[in-house]
């Protein structure tokens, strides 16, 4: 492990992880729905466990209800059906201690483009309550691990797109939390900065962190402990990244690897499903066909 | 309760930071609204001097010149060109060249010479009702004026002693603005107008704009509370609102020096009741817009309209229809013209003033808990 995240000491939330049991839920789902109007089911009925200290991935089309799923787990909408808790806290009826545990960093960023990364920092440090004899120890510490440092004073706005990423990030670490949800938190960031930042989860990983992101890049999914594959609002596949590799029938790998990359992976498994949904859907007008003949 | 209050206090000097990263907002509201002040007070009088008048002597014997020159020496009359012609009034008129045209008809002397009716007209441009309102009533004690006169001289002629006849003396007096000066009227209802529209403004943009830039989730995963971020936003804006208003009206006692007879004390708390007012009108705006331009528009009319129609500001509220009359109650406007009317002209304080003062705090709490309530439910 020569990772260079390590030197740079972030020691976050180390005593909390170790007062909590062994085998806690991070994320349970239960039958967790998102409705927006009357007829859009966005999620529907999701069950989920995440594990504490997993990175879980989450991946799917635009429109697969990915985001509505994380803002749900953030508390920041409402679940319409269905509850989920996070370490024990229910989302819908006790967001209170839920908000204090978890970091959430959306799609969007979220931050001030009018005002320094410092100021950006302080704001949010005072927001979250952060005790102000340790705002800039912890300001310090952040920005150092994320390598904003000398850009301190810059506004947020002339940042680029990976150094507001990293921002974003250090901004949802203030407050300490024990579980980060992710909102694809690398699209629109070039490869080197991609590769920066998952420096930087796989080093707050080690320390304890549990993860839960919504990524596009079929690279990132494969660095997750577990992967979900969300698709029209419902969870289609939860496994470990090995094991779907290893669900591709082997005449289907080509000749000159090994074994199959992830987005073949999941190219196939994408098909299966729609394969397997074509046939429930035959099957079930068949049975309608059926039962018209019999009345 | 101290957490609660380090969370305001953290929005608040954030939106500092935001008023004094953008010089728009600064110019916006810190120079606008003087220069407002000096172009409404400069252009809008309702004093009338120098109305254009033709005039057509059909008589043109010494009396009727005489008759004329009384026009030419009132300094609301100024008689630009004599005509000849009756359809010169029409040419006059429809140029916009006169507002006001006097005729002197033929035989005009010769009547009154022998005790009869001497014939005069006035036609009066009724296009600019102001205007010819005042035209009507000057001209028409002019020549009352004028008729006395001829009156009193005929009698005299006649052997009789006019004092020994009766008649009505009115005693009129004009109160608290006797010189009945434009700016005195125009000021302070002008300092309500002016930081309506320049207040509701900017709380309108404010929470969307939270949305629209992605800090509104944030936000929401914070311990804050909405009404702390109510609070917070509008903390820097009711420093800025309270200053400004105070600036407005220092400038209008100082440049056009309009009284300040009342007391200051309810004069500055109802100030400070009002910027509230304005400021959470504006969050209501921003708590239901869906884009900065909607929010624009909205805060826009919200805030022009009735501070400008329903406040009492230019049109009396009694002369309202009753709908109408009912509706100003609800801008917080007309409670400010009152106030700012009665302080500083008529010399009034809270024992007379109360009621309005209340109002405003009112006012002020529901619309507050209204914008919290509203942002909550959107979200």
């Amino acid at each position: 492990m020569t990772d260079p995240v390590d030197s740079s000491g972030y020691v976050v939330s180390t005593p909390t992880t170790q007062t909590a049991p062994e085998n806690t839920c991070a994320i349970e789902a239960c039958g967790i729905s998102h409705l927006f109007g009357h007829d859009v089911i966005a999620v529907d009925e999701v069950n989920l466990t995440v594990d504490e200290g997993e990175i879980f991935g989450l991946i799917g089309p635009d429109g697969a209800g990915k985001s509505t799923l994380i803002r749900m787990l953030a508390t920041v909408l409402a679940p319409t059906v269905g509850d989920a808790t996070i370490f024990g806290d229910s989302v819908a009826t006790n967001p209170a201690p839920v908000r204090e545990i978890v970091g959430y960093m959306s799609q969007s960023f979220g931050l001030y483009p009018d005002l320094s990364v410092l100021e950006n920092m302080e704001f949010f440090a005072r927001l979250r309550g952060v005790p102000s004899d340790e705002i800039y120890e912890r300001i310090d510490r952040l920005l150092g691990f994320a390598n904003l440092l000398e850009f301190m004073d810059r506004r947020a706005e002339h940042l680029s797109g990976g150094m507001k990423q990293k921002l974003s990030l250090a901004v949802t670490l203030l407050h300490e939390p024990q579980l980060l949800l992710l909102d694809e938190p690398t699209t629109g960031v070039d490869p080197v900065a991609r590769r920066e930042f998952w420096r930087i989860i796989a080093g707050l990983h080690r320390q304890g962190i549990t993860v839960f992101v919504a990524t596009p890049y079929m690279d990132e999914a494969e660095r997750c402990t577990r992967v979900a594959f969300m698709d029209g609002g419902r969870m289609r596949l939860i496994d470990t990244p090995e094991n779907i590799k290893a669900s591709v029938p082997p005449e289907l790998i080509g000749s000159d690897e090994d074994r199959p990359s992830m987005e073949a992976a999941f190219a196939y498994v994408t098909r299966m499903i729609a394969e397997e949904e074509a046939s429930e859907r035959a099957e079930a007008a068949e049975q309608v066909a059926v039962e018209g003949e019999e009345s | 309760m101290r957490a609660s209050l380090r969370r305001i206090l953290a929005i608040g000097s954030k939106e500092f930071i935001h008023i004094r990263r953008d010089p728009r907002i600064l110019i916006l509201v810190l120079v606008v609204p003087l220069v407002e002040l000096l172009l409404f007070a400069y252009a809008i009088s309702f004093n009338v001097t120098d109305v254009p008048t033709v005039v057509l002597d059909g008589d043109k014997t010494q009396t009727s010149r005489e008759f004329i020159t009384n026009f030419e020496a009132s300094d609301f009359f100024k008689v630009t060109s004599h005509i000849d012609s009756l359809s010169d009034i029409d040419d006059a008129f429809v140029a916009s060249e006169a507002g006001v045209a006097v005729v002197v008809k033929p035989g005009f002397s010769r009547a009154l010479d022998r005790g009869e009716q001497g014939q005069v007209a006035v036609f009066i441009d009724g296009s600019s009702p102001n205007t010819a309102q005042f035209a009507q009533a000057y001209s028409t004690a002019l020549t009352n004026k004028l008729g006395a006169e001829v009156t009193v001289e005929y009698m005299q002629r006649s052997g009789v002693d006019p004092t020994q006849a009766g008649g009505i003396d009115s005693y009129l007096r004009t109160w608290y603005n006797p010189e009945r000066r434009s700016a005195d009227f125009l000021v302070p209802g002008l300092i309500v107008v002016i930081i309506m529209i320049v207040t509701v403004q900017q709380t309108a943009v404010t929470l969307v704009r939270e949305r629209e830039q992605g800090t509104f989730e944030q936000l929401t995963v914070s311990p804050m509370r909405r009404g702390e971020l109510m609070l917070g936003k509008i903390t820097p804006w009711v420093a800025i609102g309270v200053i400004d208003m105070i600036a407005i009206a220092a400038l209008g006692v100082w440049l056009f020096d309009v009284p300040m007879r009342g007391d200051v004390f309810t004069f500055l708390l109802a100030i400070f009741l009002f910027v509230l007012c304005c400021l959470a009108i504006g969050l209501i705006v921003s708590a239901r817009a869906s884009s900065l331009e909607s929010a624009n528009i909205a805060a826009l009319l919200i805030a022009f309209l009735p501070a400008f129609m329903l406040s009492n500001f230019v049109f009396p509220l009694y002369s309202l229809p009753a709908v109408l009359q009912w509706i100003s109650y609800l801008f917080p406007a007309r409670y400010m013209v009152a106030i700012a009317r009665s302080v500083m002209l008529k010399g009034a304080g809270m024992e007379v003033l109360w009621p309005q003062v209340l109002a405003l705090g009112v006012y002020a709490a529901v619309s507050l808990t209204i914008a919290t309530l509203m942002y909550a439910r959107r979200a």
